[in-house]
């Protein structure tokens, strides 16, 4: 369980890949770094595909939680590479 | 009465040069050789050129990643031919000849490519494209388990594999390693090699691998890391009237290996096949373990 508050939330139940990550891939940008969003996504392949392509833009993901068949991403924007 | 110049050419030798007669008397298709797929841009407009002028203004894409000119009229063969040296155009093969090496790109830009498959497939081509063998010989390399370049429908596929290791400090007990295992798994009615274990910690099992590594891809926090990397040898692969998928034959070999073991697949098929024979064929009158004794 995380105990960690997020400084935003993104609820993208059910946004497809790959408009999912393109939605947080902008949220990211608005954001200052070290701040904490907190994504929510599908099962399935967003889950498996959106964590691996905010990791290659650089940012840090500090929990991925199932909670019922959503996923629950808090991620810490780093520094704009 | 007029005597016409006949122009005679050994069609036989004109096949190691990549030009292969059509259906159409007089006419002549041209195969180039781009090595795993990979041309540089700047090459281009020159197939544009020679197609528009001694072609009919189109490009084939080939099956083994090659760019083919047809309706070259058989008096321009020796000008294109030129044409395509100059311009550092390699051609193509077919007939008893090693072929081009097919590749996917690999780790070099594909998110899911664990081995630069491209820049082997150039090294390889340097060394092996071209060779006389008894009916053909097609090498494949492939970056992980998609597959995408068929390393088992070749007469060598080279299929790149990563063993898997889990830093439990750095795990968040998220379970998406094992559910991904699971359902791969489960497609090909395997057990999972990754279950989750005590304290939500997930535990693995070496021996039910089998090294696709959508654990190490799909892991948030990168828990999962590549312990050990390397290549799984396919042998004796075909299509045509009689399919037969290449054997496993070694698993997680370096790319030393790769060289020694294509340089060794090439000699013991010269060596055991009749002519005509492909290496798959020659595998299934020997047996499979005869030939892999003599290649590793």
């Amino acid at each position: 369980m995380s105990q960690i508050k997020p400084d935003q939330i993104l609820d993208l139940k059910g946004v497809p890949c790959p408009l999912n990550f393109v939605k947080t891939k902008l949220k990211l940008e608005e954001m200052q770094t070290g701040e904490i969003l907190e994504v929510i996504l599908d099962d399935g392949d967003p889950i498996k595909n959106v964590s691996g392509s905010i990791k290659e833009e650089g940012h840090q993901i500090l929990e991925a939680e199932q909670i019922g068949s959503h996923w629950k991403l808090i991620v810490k924007k780093n520094q704009e590479s | 009465m007029k005597k016409s110049t006949k122009i005679t050419l050994d069609l036989s030798g004109l096949k190691k040069g990549g030009i292969l007669k059509q259906r159409q008397k007089d006419y002549f298709i041209l195969r180039t050789r781009i090595p795993g797929g990979y041309l540089k841009a700047e090459k281009l407009p020159k197939f544009m050129q020679l197609a528009k002028r001694y072609g009919r203004g189109y490009i084939h894409l080939s099956t083994r990643q090659c760019i083919e000119i047809p309706w070259i009229h058989i008096r321009n063969l020796e000008k294109v031919k030129q044409e395509l040296k100059k311009a550092g155009i390699l051609t193509g093969a077919c007939g008893p000849r090693s072929r081009n090496i097919v590749a996917c790109p690999g780790s070099s830009v594909c998110r899911f490519g664990l081995s630069d498959t491209e820049k082997l497939a150039l090294k390889l081509d340097k060394k092996f494209f071209g060779i006389d063998v008894p009916k053909k010989f097609k090498i494949g390399l492939t970056g992980c388990l998609n597959s995408c370049a068929k390393p088992q429908e070749n007469d060598l596929g080279f299929l790149t594999q990563a063993q898997p290791q889990v830093n439990l400090d750095l795990c968040t007990g998220c379970t998406l390693c094992a559910k991904v295992c699971k359902e791969i798994c489960s497609r090909g009615r395997r057990e999972p090699a990754i279950i989750m274990g005590e304290n939500k910690r997930p535990v693995y099992k070496k021996e039910l691998c089998f090294f696709e590594g959508d654990c190490i891809r799909v892991c948030p926090v990168d828990a999962w890391s590549i312990k050990q990397l390397g290549y799984s040898v396919f042998l004796g692969g075909k299509v045509g009237r009689f399919p037969m998928f290449g054997y496993r034959i070694a698993e997680f070999v370096g790319e030393e290996e790769v060289f020694k073991i294509t340089r060794k697949a090439i000699e013991v098929y010269n060596k055991i096949a009749n002519k005509g024979e492909r290496l798959g064929e020659a595998i299934e009158r020997l047996g499979i373990e005869e030939v892999k004794r003599q290649v590793l």
